[in-house]
C-alpha cells in the first residue's frame, strides 16, 4: 500500500507541480521572436537529404554557412532552430544536453507555442526544479533510436526514457498523434543522433486510476479470484503498452468478501479519495444494484461482470454498463433455441413438452433471470416452469432433494443461474441419483467454465449442458483478441485454472473501459477529463467490438447491455464448449419500468 | 463508580449521586466533543465521515444489546436479526405507504421491538445456554422469513433497493434555506441525506437520543429491576419484580434499538436483504460489548469504535502485509478480520473483563488522583 | 404433498442425521465434562477436515505415495496425523483459553467459545486458504442403491409393487434411490457413536470422566486428576470433529462454509438433552429426519404453491423451530436430566 501510494503521490506532485502552480513565464527571450506559425512551414522543407554532401568537414563552425543539420546533434539542431526555445533552455537546465548529444534518440520536440499554451507558470515550477519533474517532463519526450514518422505510424505505442513510461502513437487522417492530443506538425529532421519531430502540444505523463472491489476472499472468491486477475493483468499489459494514450492505469482494489456493507464502505472511500474517479469496476450483482443509485448521483460509469436486471435497468440506474446479456435475455435465448430444437436436444424418453425446473442459489444473483418479463416469456413460447428450487450457494450444497422434487413435478429441463460449482453441485447430484440422462441441463453464461470441472466428480456428467455464450471462448484461436489474452495469460505464468471465463471477461473490460475514455479524451480533452466524459463516451459505442471480437457492446438508445449471444454445449471433456448456434438476437427482455435520465 | 473519585470529592445531594455529567466543565467538554463530531465533514476526509457514520450505527445495536446482555443479563445472539426487520420495515413503510423517513424509524424500532418480544417469550423458562439458542433461532427464522414469505413485497433473497432519506421544505421568498435544492417536479425545496457527510448527522442525533435514553436507563427504577434480575434472579422474584415482565421489556427495548440501528443501516446502504447483516454480526456486536464494557454506559461506545476502528486497520493494513508476506495475497483480508477480532476478544476476556469501559474510569481516577497511587 | 417422496426423503434425511449425530456428541461430550457449550466446534470441524486434506495434498503425503494404488494407505495415514492435530488443538484450546475462564460468568465462557471460533476461523484461512478443496473421495459414488416399495405411485400402475433392493423398478411402483456415500458415512458416524459410547461405559478412563460430568469435587475427592479429564475431553472432542468433518467433506466437498454445518448439530443438542449421550444421537437423527421431511409439499400443498416453496425452502431453519418447540414444551429435551430451575 505504502509503496503504491508514495508512487501515486509522487506522480500527483509530479502532476501538480508540472500543471498547476503559478507564476510568470520565466524564458523571457520567448515572446520576443516573431510569432511562429509564420515561421514554420521552413522546417519542413528543410530536411537534409538534398544538401547532404557538404557535411562532415564544415560541422565545427556552426554559425556561418547554412551547415548540414543531419550532421548536427539533436541539442545542435534545436538551438539553431528560433521554435524551441524553450525546450533548448529546459534541456540545458535539466543538464540532459550532453546526454542528447550522443547515442540515438527520436525526440518529439514541443514548439514554444506548446508550452506557452500549459498552464501560466507550468514552465517555471518545471524549471525550478531541473532534477525531478523537469527531467522527466523532458525524458518523457524521447524514444531511444531513430524512428522516422513512417515507421511511427505503423506502431501503437513507444517506449522513452522515462522508465515505466510510453507514449501512444496513432496514425489519423491528418497526421500523426501522440497520447491523443499532440500532433507532429514537422516531421523527419535528421540529426546526427537521431531524428526530430516537433509537435504542438507538451507530452505529460499521465497516471489515471481504476477502482475495483470484489469477494477475493469470501463465500465467492473461487469465482472472483480469475475475474479480478485479469483485470489486474489487462491493465499491466495495458500499461506495458500504449496505456490510455500513454497514461499509465493504477489500481485501487478493496475485498469486499461478498459484503454489500463492506462494498459500500470501499465506494466510500474511493469517493472521497478522488472526486473525478473515470471507472469504477464491480464483480457482484449485489454490490451492482446497491451501489446502482450512487453511482448516478456521482455520475460515475460502472463497468459491471454481474449482469443483473435491476443494475443495469433499474428506474434509479444508468450508469452501470455490462459486458453480456443480462440473465433474463440469457434464460430467453436459452428457451429460444430448445424450443426450436426440441427434437434434437430433448433427453431421452422425454415428451414433446418442455418442463423446466428453475434450480437455483437463494441469492439475487441465483434469482437473477426469472423476471416477469422472462416468465411471461416462457408461457409465451410454451415452456411450463413445473418447479423453482434452491440449493446453498456452496460448492458442499446438497441439490438431491431438489432434484427429486423436479423429477416429482414433470420437469425434463434444468435451468440454473449459478457460477462453476453451481451447475456441479446440480450435475453432481444428477450423477449420485443415477437421473443425469433424465434432464437436459442448462445455465447461464457463467456456468459454463472450466472451473465447473474443478467441483465435478466425474466430467462426464457435464457432457450435454447447454448454456447462451456471448462471448468468444479460449479454444477459438484463430481470434486476435484470444491470442493476444492468451499471450498475456502465458507471459505472467498463471495457472491453468484461472483460464476461466471471469478471466476473459475483465480482460474485455479493461479493454472497453480504455477505449471510452480514449474516446472522452477525443471529446473533451485529458484537462477536462470526468466520469461524466467517460460515461457520455459509453453511450455512443454503438457496435463496438471489444478485444477484436471478444464480445461485442451498443450502448446506445438506453442499452445497458448487449443482446447478442452464442448458444455453445459442452461435448466431452473440459473446454470442448461446441458453438450449437452463433451470435443471435437474444429476446428483448429488458424490465418494463427502466431508468429515465431525464435532465 | 462512586468508588472511583478521590477523597473529598462527594456527593451533597442525591441528584448529584445520580448526575451523568457531574460537573460543568464536564458539560463543556461534552459539548465541544458533540461539536467537533457534527462539524466532521467539514474538516475530516471522506472515509473517516463514512467510518463514523458505521461506527455511530452499529453503536445503536450495540446499546441495545447492552440493555439486555448487559444489564439483565439475557444473552442475545439474534441482535443482528432485529436490524434486518428494522431495516426493512421503514424501507417498506416509505417505499409502499409513503412515510417520511422520520416516522419510518421510529416505527421501525417498534415493529423489531415487537418481533423481539415474540422471540423472548421463551426466556419465560429458559435461561443461559437455552436462552442463546432461542435467540440464535431467532437469527435463522427472520432471515429466512425475509427470504420466503411476502415475495412480491420483500422481493425474497435479491433483497430490496432502500430510499435515501429526504426532507422537503416550501419555497420561502423564492430561496430555498438549510441547504436544501429546489426541485422543479414538485416545486419545493428538497434535501437528501445521501453521502455519508449528509447522512451522519441523522445518525449522530439518533445517536444522542438513544445514548441518553440507556444513560438515564440505568438510573430508573426499571434500570435496577434489570440489573437485579441479572444479578440474582430468585432473589429479585422474592423482592417483588416480576421476572419475566422485566425479561420481556428488556427482550423488547434491546429489538427497538436494533430496529432503528437496521433502519439506519438499510437506508445508509440504499439495500437491504436477509444477508445484509447476518449471525456473524451478532457474534460481532456481542464481542464489541464486551470489549466495551458489560452493563456500563460508555462501553458500547468504546467497544464498538474499538473493534471497528481495528476492522478498518486491518484493511488499510492488508495490502502492506501482503507486500511482506507475499503468500497470504488473496487471503489476507478473510483471514486477519476474524483473526485479529478473536484473538481481541480472548485477551479482553481473559485479561480485562470489565471491558474498556472501566479501564477509562481507571485512567481517569488515576489522572485526578495523580501524584498518588490510590 | 409428493407423498410417493416420502420413504426417499425420510431415508435420506436420517441417513444425513448421522454426521450430525456425531457432532453434536462431541458439543455433548464437552459440556458433559466441564459445562461449556462450545461455539468453536464448526472450525473444529472445519481444521479437522482441512488438515486431513493437506495431509493427504501432493505437498505433504502426497510427495511419499504418489501412486494411485497408495490412494488408501495415504488416505489413512493423512487421517491419522488429522486425528493427532486435532488432539493437540484440543489441549491446545482448552489449556491456553478456557482453564483461565474456570470460575466466570457463563457469559464469559460462552463468548471465549465464540471469540476462539472466530479466531479458528481466521487462522484456518491464513494455513489452508478460502478457496475450495477437491476434498478425497473416500466412497467412491457408484449407482445408488434402489429400493423399491408396495405402494402404487398412482392408480394407473398397473404391476403390483413388491418390496425389493436394488431389484427392477416396476412400473408406476415408488422407488426409493439410496445414496451409497451417504449410507457409508451414516455407518461410520454410528460405529464412532457406538465405540465412544462403550468407551464410556467400560473403559477406566471413560469411567473416570463420567464420575468428573456428575460432580467436580466428589471425582477430586476420588483421586481423579480433573483437570487432565478437561483436557482429555477436549482432545476426544477434537477427534470427534474431524471424523464428522471428514464424512461431510468426503460427501460433498470441502470449503469454508463446513464449519456451518455445527450450527445444526446445536439444536440436536438441545432436542436429545444437554448431557445424554443417546439423546445426541437421537436429536441428530430426529433433525436429519425433518430436514428430509419438509422437502416433502408440492405444488398441491394446502397453502398454495408459494407456501409449499417456503416450506422446502425451510431446511435450514428447520433444526431451530424444532428447538423453539422443545424449549418451550419441554426444555430439558428428549432425555436431558430436569436440572433446569424453574423461574
Amino acid at each position: 500500500m505504502t509503496v503504491r501510494w508514495m508512487r501515486l503521490s509522487l506522480v500527483f506532485t509530479l502532476l501538480l507541480v508540472g500543471l498547476i502552480a503559478c507564476g510568470s513565464p520565466a524564458v523571457e527571450p520567448t515572446p520576443t521572436s516573431a510569432p511562429a506559425p509564420t515561421q514554420a512551414p521552413a522546417p519542413t522543407e528543410a530536411p537534409a537529404p538534398t544538401e547532404a554532401p557538404a557535411a562532415p568537414t564544415e560541422a565545427p563552425a556552426p554559425t556561418e554557412a547554412p551547415p548540414d543539420p543531419s550532421t548536427l546533434s539533436i541539442v545542435e539542431i534545436a538551438a539553431a532552430d528560433d521554435r524551441f526555445e524553450t525546450l533548448v533552455a529546459a534541456i540545458s537546465a535539466a543538464g540532459l544536453a550532453d546526454a542528447l548529444s550522443g547515442g540515438e534518440f527520436t525526440v518529439f520536440a514541443p514548439t514554444d507555442d506548446a508550452f506557452d499554451a500549459l498552464p501560466a507558470g507550468t514552465v517555471d515550477s518545471l524549471l525550478a526544479d531541473p532534477a525531478g519533474a523537469l527531467t522527466d517532463v523532458l525524458q518523457y519526450h524521447v524514444v531511444e533510436g531513430a524512428v522516422l514518422s513512417g515507421d511511427a505510424s505503423a506502431l501503437s505505442f513507444a517506449p522513452t526514457l522515462l522508465a515505466d513510461r510510453n507514449i501512444s502513437i496513432d496514425a489519423r487522417d491528418n497526421g500523426l498523434f501522440l497520447n491523443g492530443e499532440a500532433m507532429v506538425i514537422a516531421a523527419d529532421i535528421q540529426a546526427a543522433n537521431g531524428v526530430i519531430h516537433v509537435i504542438d502540444h507538451v507530452l505529460v505523463p499521465r497516471t489515471l486510476t481504476f477502482y475495483h472491489f470484489g469477494d477475493l476472499s469470501g463465500p465467492l472468491a473461487g469465482v472472483t479470484a480469475p475475474l479480478i486477475t485479469g483485470f489486474n493483468d489487462a491493465v499491466a499489459a495495458a500499461n506495458a503498452g500504449r496505456g490510455v494514450y500513454g497514461a499509465t492505469i493504477d489500481l485501487e482494489f478493496t475485498d469486499t468478501q461478498s459484503s454489500v456493507d463492506a462494498a459500500v464502505a470501499a465506494y466510500d472511500r474511493y469517493t472521497s479519495e478522488s472526486d473525478d474517479i473515470l471507472v469504477m469496476f464491480t464483480y457482484g450483482s449485489g454490490d451492482g444494484e446497491a451501489l446502482m443509485s450512487r453511482f448516478r448521483e456521482d455520475r460515475i460509469p460502472n463497468l459491471a461482470a454481474g449482469l443483473s436486471s435491476v443494475a443495469f435497468y433499474g428506474p434509479e440506474s444508468g450508469y452501470t454498463f455490462g459486458y453480456a446479456p443480462i440473465y433474463p435475455e440469457q434464460f430467453g435465448l436459452f428457451l429460444d433455441y430448445i424450443v426450436a430444437n426440441w427434437d434434437a436436444v430433448k433427453p431421452e424418453g422425454a415428451g414433446d413438452e418442455i418442463k423446466l425446473a428453475y434450480i437455483s442459489w437463494p441469492t439475487a444473483y441465483g434469482q437473477g433471470a426469472l423476471t416477469p418479463e422472462s416468465r411471461a416469456y416462457a408461457e409465451q413460447l410454451g415452456v411450463e416452469i413445473v418447479a423453482e428450487e434452491l440449493f446453498d450457494p456452496t460448492p458442499t450444497a446438497d441439490t438431491t432433494t431438489a432434484i427429486l422434487n423436479a423429477q416429482a413435478a414433470g420437469a425434463n429441463v434444468i435451468y440454473t443461474n449459478t457460477l462453476a460449482f453451481g451447475p456441479a453441485s446440480i450435475l453432481n447430484g444428477l450423477g449420485v441419483l443415477g437421473l443425469r440422462g433424465q434432464f437436459l441441463v442448462g445455465a447461464n453464461n457463467w456456468a459454463m467454465d472450466v472451473a465447473t470441472y474443478a467441483f465435478l466428480s466425474d466430467p462426464a456428467l457435464a457432457a450435454g449442458m447447454i448454456s447462451p455464450f456471448p462471448y468468444l471462448w479460449w479454444t477459438d484461436v484463430d481470434n486476435p483478441g484470444i491470442q493476444y489474452v492468451s499471450q498475456v495469460f502465458a507471459e505472467f505464468e498463471r495457472p491453468i485454472e484461472l483460464q476461466a471465463v471471469g478471466y476473459l471477461l475483465t480482460f474485455g473490460g479493461v479493454d472497453l473501459a480504455i477505449m471510452a475514455i480514449e474516446d472522452a479524451v477525443d471529446a473533451v480533452g485529458f484537462d477536462n477529463l470526468d466520469g461524466q466524459a467517460v460515461f457520455e463516451a459509453l453511450t455512443k459505442m454503438s457496435e463496438t467490438s471489444v478485444l477484436d471480437g471478444l464480445f461485442f457492446v451498443d450502448f446506445t438508445d438506453g442499452s445497458r447491455s448487449p443482446h447478442i449471444a452464442q448458444i455453445r454445449q459442452i461435448q466431452g471433456g473440459p473446454d470442448a464448449f461446441v458453438v450449437l448456434q452463433d451470435f443471435a438476437a437474444t429476446p428483448d427482455l429488458v424490465p418494463a419500468e427502466t431508468f429515465d435520465l431525464g435532465q | 463508580m462512586a468508588i472511583m473519585r478521590p477523597a473529598g470529592d462527594f456527593d451533597r445531594s442525591y441528584e448529584q449521586d445520580m448526575a451523568v455529567v457531574r460537573q460543568r466543565w464536564q458539560l463543556g467538554l461534552l459539548l465541544v466533543f458533540l461539536a467537533a463530531l457534527y462539524t466532521l465533514p467539514l474538516y475530516a476526509s471522506g472515509t473517516l465521515v463514512s467510518l463514523v457514520n458505521r461506527i455511530g450505527i452499529f453503536i445503536i445495536a450495540v446499546q441495545g444489546l447492552n440493555i439486555l446482555t448487559g444489564y439483565t443479563g439475557q444473552i442475545s445472539l439474534g441482535q443482528a436479526a432485529f436490524m434486518t426487520v428494522g431495516g426493512y420495515a421503514s424501507a417498506l413503510l416509505m417505499a409502499e405507504l409513503g412515510w417520511s423517513f422520520f416516522l419510518a424509524l421510529p416505527a421501525a424500532g417498534l415493529i423489531a421491538g415487537f418481533v423481539g418480544l415474540l422471540f423472548g417469550l421463551p426466556s419465560l423458562r429458559v435461561k443461559g445456554f437455552y436462552l442463546v439458542m432461542a435467540t440464535l433461532a431467532a437469527q435463522f427464522i427472520i432471515p429466512w422469513f425475509a427470504r420466503n414469505a411476502y415475495r412480491d413485497l420483500l422481493n425474497g433473497a435479491q433483497g430490496i433497493n432502500v430510499a435515501v432519506p429526504f426532507f422537503r421544505l416550501p419555497v420561502v421568498a423564492n430561496t430555498c434555506f438549510l441547504g436544501t435544492t429546489f426541485e422543479a417536479a414538485t416545486g419545493s425545496c428538497l434535501y437528501r441525506f445521501s453521502t455519508p457527510s449528509q447522512f451522519i448527522f441523522i445518525t449522530l442525533t439518533v445517536l444522542i437520543i438513544t445514548t441518553v435514553a440507556q444513560a438515564n436507563l440505568s438510573r430508573t427504577r426499571f434500570g435496577r429491576a434489570l440489573v437485579s434480575v441479572r444479578d440474582n434472579d430468585l432473589a429479585a422474584e422474592l423482592l417483588g419484580i416480576n421476572l419475566f415482565r422485566y425479561k420481556l421489556r428488556a427482550f423488547f427495548l434491546a429489538a427497538v434499538y436494533a430496529g432503528i440501528a437496521g433502519s439506519l443501516l438499510a437506508h445508509n446502504l440504499r439495500f437491504i436483504n436477509s444477508e445484509t447483516v447476518n449471525l456473524a454480526d451478532s457474534v460481532l456486536m456481542l464481542g464489541m460489548l464486551v470489549v466495551g464494557g458489560l452493563g456500563t454506559r460508555l462501553g458500547p461506545i468504546f467497544g464498538t469504535a474499538f473493534v471497528l476502528l481495528v476492522e478498518e486497520m486491518v484493511t488499510t493494513l492488508t495490502p502492506i502485509l501482503i507486500d511482506w508476506f507475499p503468500g497470504i495475497e488473496g487471503t489476507a483480508t478473510a483471514a486477519l478480520r476474524p483473526l485479529i477480532f478473536g484473538l481481541a476478544l480472548v485477551l479482553f476476556l481473559i485479561f480485562e473483563p470489565r471491558g474498556l469501559a472501566h479501564r477509562w474510569t481507571l485512567i481517569k481516577a488515576a489522572w485526578r488522583l495523580r501524584p498518588f497511587a490510590h | 404433498m409428493n407423498w410417493q417422496l416420502l420413504p426417499q426423503f425420510a431415508i435420506t434425511g436420517i441417513l444425513s442425521g448421522g454426521p450430525i449425530a456425531l457432532i453434536a456428541l462431541g458439543l455433548v461430550l464437552i459440556f458433559k465434562s466441564s459445562e461449556i457449550f462450545n461455539f468453536a466446534h464448526g472450525q473444529m470441524l472445519l481444521i479437522g477436515a482441512m488438515a486431513t486434506w493437506w495431509f493427504f495434498s501432493p505437498s505433504a503425503l502426497g510427495r511419499v505415495f504418489p501412486a494411485d494404488e497408495q490412494f488408501a494407505l495415504r488416505l489413512a495415514l493423512a487421517i491419522v496425523l488429522a486425528l493427532l492435530t486435532s488432539v493437540l488443538l484440543g489441549l491446545l484450546i482448552e489449556r491456553l483459553a478456557l482453564r483461565p475462564m474456570t470460575g466466570q460468568p457463563l457469559l464469559s465462557i460462552i463468548l471465549m467459545t465464540l471469540a476462539l471460533s472466530q479466531a479458528l476461523q481466521g487462522l484456518t484461512i491464513l494455513t489452508f486458504g478460502a478457496t475450495q478443496r477437491n476434498f478425497p473421495v473416500i466412497f467412491r459414488v457408484t449407482e445408488p442403491y434402489r429400493i423399491t416399495w408396495p405402494f402404487r405411485q398412482n392408480a394407473a400402475a398397473d404391476a403390483s409393487c413388491r418390496f425389493a433392493l436394488g431389484g427392477e423398478l416396476q412400473p408406476g411402483c415408488i422407488l426409493t434411490l439410496l445414496r451409497q456415500d451417504l449410507l457409508w458415512s451414516f455407518v461410520v458416524a454410528i460405529a464412532c457413536v457406538l465405540l465412544l459410547y462403550a468407551f464410556f461405559q467400560y473403559t477406566r478412563m471413560g469411567l473416570s470422566m463420567r464420575a468428573t460430568a456428575e460432580d467436580h469435587e466428589t471425582a477430586q475427592a476420588v483421586g481423579i486428576r480433573i483437570n487432565r479429564v478437561f483436557g482429555l475431553s477436549w482432545a476426544i472432542a477434537g477427534m470427534i470433529a474431524t471424523v464428522g468433518g471428514i464424512l461431510i467433506a468426503t460427501a460433498s466437498g470441502l470449503d469454508l462454509s463446513l464449519s456451518v454445518v455445527v450450527l445444526a448439530a446445536f439444536p440436536a443438542v438441545l432436542l436429545g438433552g444437554l448431557e445424554s449421550i443417546p439423546g445426541a444421537i437421537v436429536g441428530g437423527l430426529l433433525i436429519g429426519l425433518f430436514q428430509g421431511l419438509v422437502a416433502l409439499p408440492n405444488n398441491d400443498f394446502f397453502l398454495g404453491p408459494e407456501a409449499a416453496q417456503a416450506v422446502r425452502n425451510s431446511r435450514e431453519i428447520v433444526p431451530y423451530v424444532i428447538l423453539l418447540i422443545v424449549l418451550l414444551i419441554r426444555p430439558d429435551g428428549l432425555f436431558g436430566q430436569k436440572r433446569i430451575e424453574r423461574i
